[in-house]
């Protein structure tokens, strides 16, 4: 029995992750092979004239959006776990409220409310005489405002969950041996919750230089902006599949940085002697500044366009615009959202176990080639799964499976990202113990493995089912015929500009994010598990 | 391993792996409720135009011909795209669309079906259809100068090119080079004024635009009318369906180009056509002479203020009278073959 666990022969696991693997990379691999058997001609014209202009813009952009994400993100994180203030339970989730907003509403509200013209420059001028003008949305600054408000809770909720999952003792022990708070800081907690706020900004980057409602609202031109022009615009795809190499080679390159950064640091929880942490009081000045800065930040991400859809919805609704279709719609899109989402948990869990658990070379090339898909412009991987369905699988092409599998293969990435860390946090020891106790394999997996990373796998599932229900491009191009969503809806109207009548769908989207949001920021589960490690 | 053991194994398999399970299988193996609607009787079209645009048309037909219908709304290059990929596994019966350059290459890849019927040859003239009537003109638009009447006096823009001129520098808004109206639109000043002028004129719009370039037409109208810019291209209807909803508003739109001898205004229609794979070829003949009819016809272009190309319906009266000025003089289908070369020109020059 021992010898037979000790080496374990080549696992049916791995044949699935494999699979898989060979599967996630297909549409890539036909970008690739587009790209590099284009003509030259091709490579040298968009290199003369538009590939270092988007190149910049991408990069100056990730870095831009990467470094206000992790100031609001940590600094957020930092004041919700270790301070108290009034109102702080509502806070805690409230700040990750923005996930539910999708960039390109966000976008839109923005642009309305402090574009030119719009209410806030009125009231500017009215302050500041007739010639004020306020920064602009559709800048490099506004831009990277937008983008930032709307992401920054990836790295506020990894952040906050690795700063409550960390057990203050060690951080005891450094103040007890003499060491500054600056030092402890320094030298012990930010090194401990060192990979979730690398994976929150791995997914913060990956998700501006893929994102597409967004930067095409404030027309800002990004590499992923330009393939979709390139797609909407020439029945020949050479020039988008360039461009989306591009990305592609960005993001591994990223990633592969990300990962580098994770693997020099790998720290296991003793759950045995853990301590949480405790509040401290921040004094009244101190309290105040807190506070005001916690609702300043999500006033401008949730609650102002919160309110600004609201308003418009209500004058939708009054001009007739919501009427039965949108029960479908709505049913659509959860029902879209939660089977991509429990698809993607389910392809995920191979690939992040494997490459965590036995992270050979193989295993670690499959989970790599998993997160080529989020790099992969929506528009292009939509393109990808359509041409290899048209041509190996017509009988499914044009059903839901199609668009599914676009939605895992977009966003299985953002999943692994959570599912990775949960289960880099088990000690290997607890699994080995279980398995000299003569545990198979599945036996392990369900009584240690899957209870302990339950948290990621819940964090995963939820992130996925935001994303899915957000999402445009792919939608656009592979959604069955009579089948909308409430993304699409969204677009339908807003690219009209009829913005009130985007308003109810958007809202909508909202709403529905809502209860998957509560689950992933509530204390309950979170705190009865380490009730039960206790 | 025994079976026993087997057997408790699965039954402690954790529970909501199962359901995960047991939801992916419903949505691979379940009969989706919408697909096996979708593959009866219902009629499906392909519409490169704005859903709101389209659908009281389609849902008025829809009530008086008892025919079901199914709108699928996207862009027009992508839905090409769609077609073409799709192939003969396509749904689609029908494509309709804003640009007769995109309807012209839907028909060179031989995704459209050529029509024969006499309502269509007696109602649309021959310019406004393809010669094997494989798409066929609907309605016509213009693409025009639109500008902020404190900024701009209508006598500075005679002609379309006069705005890649340096005294516009900073003053004005393009569409960005995905349109696929811009691209008609320099096809044809390509076509009147050769490689040179065009490429001229072109870098002139660059630089007079800079940042100023728009995803949407509307966004160009809105842009001039608050006085972010003095004046922009756009589309005929794009200044109509704004000055419905702000009747206020400091715009007005000059047709160009009409000086003697003068290209003419860059006009462009939208178009429909019945896919080579559809199976209801019936119905959608009788969408056809829905919309050429008179009646069709007014519904058709007056919902987005569009000239109607029937020669005895007439347009809305809140348009600048057709008979009062003229169109270029490029066929129509001619603009799917220049799309190309034009594209390589707009390129080129690096127009965003």
């Amino acid at each position: 029995m021992l010898t037979v666990t000790r080496v374990p022969p080549p696992s049916p696991l791995q044949w699935v992750s494999l699979l898989t693997a060979a599967f996630l990379v297909l549409p890539t691999g036909y970008i690739t092979y587009v790209a590099v058997t284009a003509a030259p001609a091709v490579w040298t014209r968009l290199w003369s004239t538009r590939i270092p202009e988007l190149l910049g813009n991408t990069l100056s952009l990730a870095v831009s959006v990467a470094l206000t994400t992790f100031v609001l993100g940590v600094s957020l994180a930092w004041i919700t776990v270790r301070y108290e203030f009034p109102g702080r339970r509502m806070w805690e989730w409230a700040l990750a409220l923005p996930l539910a907003m999708p960039t390109y509403v966000l976008a839109y509200v923005y642009a309305h409310l402090i574009g030119m013209g719009g209410p806030a420059e009125q009231w500017w001028q009215m302050v500041l005489g007739p010639d004020a003008r306020l920064p602009s949305p559709q800048s490099f600054v506004g831009v990277t405002i937008i983008m930032s408000l709307d992401t920054f809770p990836f790295v506020y909720l990894l952040v906050r969950g690795a700063l409550q999952n960390l057990n203050i003792s060690f951080e005891e022990v450094a103040r007890a041996c003499g060491i500054s708070p600056w030092v402890t800081l320094r030298r012990v907690t930010l090194p401990l919750i060192r990979p979730a706020m690398a994976a929150g900004l791995a997914l913060v980057v990956l998700y501006v230089i893929s994102d597409f409602g967004a930067v095409s609202l404030l027309r800002y031109q990004t590499l992923t902006y330009a393939v979709y022009q390139q797609m909407t615009s020439r029945y020949d795809h050479t020039a988008a599949s360039i461009l989306s190499l591009l990305l592609v080679i960005m993001a591994i390159v990223f990633l592969a940085t990300e990962r580098w950064f994770r693997q020099r640091s790998r720290f296991y929880q003793t759950s045995g002697r853990y301590r949480r942490s405790t509040r401290q009081h921040a004094g009244l000045l101190g309290t105040a500044l807190l506070t005001g800065y916690v609702v300043l930040v999500f006033a401008a991400a949730f609650g102002i366009p919160a309110a600004m859809l609201i308003q418009w919805s209500i004058d939708a609704i009054l001009q007739g615009a919501l009427d039965a279709r949108f029960l479908g719609f709505i049913w659509n899109s959860t029902f879209l959202a939660a089977l991509a989402a429990c698809g993607a948990v389910i392809i995920g869990l191979p690939l992040a176990y494997l490459a965590s658990r036995r992270p050979t070379r193989l295993n670690i090339a499959c989970l790599q080639a998993a997160y080529a898909g989020y790099a992969l412009p929506g528009p292009v991987a939509a393109l990808a799964v359509l041409v290899l369905f048209t041509h190996f699988a017509p009988a499914l092409y044009g059903t839901v499976v199609v668009l599914i599998i676009a939605y895992i293969l977009h966003f299985l990435p953002v999943g692994l990202q959570s599912m990775e860390p949960a289960l880099q946090q088990i000690t290997p020891n607890v699994e080995e113990v279980a398995r000299t106790l003569g545990c198979t394999t599945r036996h392990m997996l369900r009584r240690v493995t899957l209870p302990l990373v339950r948290n990621g796998f819940i964090a995963a599932w939820v992130l996925m089912f935001l994303q899915t229900m957000k999402e445009l491009p792919a939608t656009l191009l592979l959604r069955p015929v009579g089948f909308d969503t409430l993304a699409i809806r969204v677009w339908l109207e807003a690219s009209e500009e009829y913005y009130q009548l985007a308003a109810p769908a958007a809202l909508l989207i909202v709403l529905l994010s809502l209860p998957a949001l509560m689950l992933l920021v509530s204390n309950d589960w979170r705190g009865h598990a380490q009730e039960g490690a206790r | 391993m025994s079976s026993p053991v087997e057997a408790r194994r699965m039954a402690v398999f954790p529970r909501t792996l199962y359901v995960l399970t047991l939801l992916l299988a419903l949505s691979v193996l379940g009969p989706w409720p919408l697909l096996t609607a979708e593959a009866g009787d219902k009629l499906v079209v392909y519409s490169g135009r704005a859903e709101r645009l389209i659908k009281p048309v389609l849902d008025e037909f829809q009530a008086k011909s008892g025919i079901q219908i199914e709108l699928l709304s996207s862009g027009t290059t992508e839905l090409v795209n769609r077609l073409q990929a799709e192939g003969d596994h396509t749904p689609a019966d029908v494509f309709l669309t804003n640009d007769a350059g995109s309807l012209e290459h839907a028909r060179e890849l031989k995704l459209l079906r050529p029509m024969n019927m006499r309502e269509v040859e007696r109602a649309i003239p021959s310019q406004f259809r393809a010669a094997d009537n494989s798409w066929i003109g609907l309605s016509g638009r213009f693409w025009i100068v639109v500008y902020n009447t404190n900024l701009v006096k209508p006598e500075q823009i005679k002609s379309l090119l006069d705005l890649g001129q340096p005294q516009w520098k900073d003053k004005i808004a393009i569409p960005n080079s995905g349109s696929e109206y811009l691209q008609a639109g320099v096809s044809v000043i390509k076509t009147t004024f050769g490689d040179d002028r065009t490429k001229q004129f072109l870098q002139g719009l660059k630089t007079n635009a800079g940042s100023q370039v728009y995803q949407k037409s509307s966004q160009i109208v809105d842009a001039v009318a608050k006085g972010q810019v003095a004046a922009g291209i756009v589309n005929h209807y794009y200044i109509y369906r704004h000055l419905a909803a702000q009747p206020t508003a400091p715009i007005a739109a000059v047709m160009t180009d009409q000086q003697e001898g003068g290209m003419g205004a860059i006009m462009n229609v939208t178009g429909i056509g019945v896919t080579r794979a559809s199976k209801h070829v019936e119905s959608a003949k009788l969408l056809i002479e829905f919309l050429v009819a008179q009646a069709g016809q007014k519904l058709f272009a007056d919902l987005d203020k569009e000239y109607p190309l029937h020669p005895d319906v007439k347009a809305d009266p809140a348009l600048v009278d057709r008979r009062s000025f003229r169109a270029a003089l490029v066929p129509l289908a001619k603009l799917a073959e220049l799309r190309e070369p034009t594209l390589t020109l707009i390129e080129q020059v690096g127009l965003r």
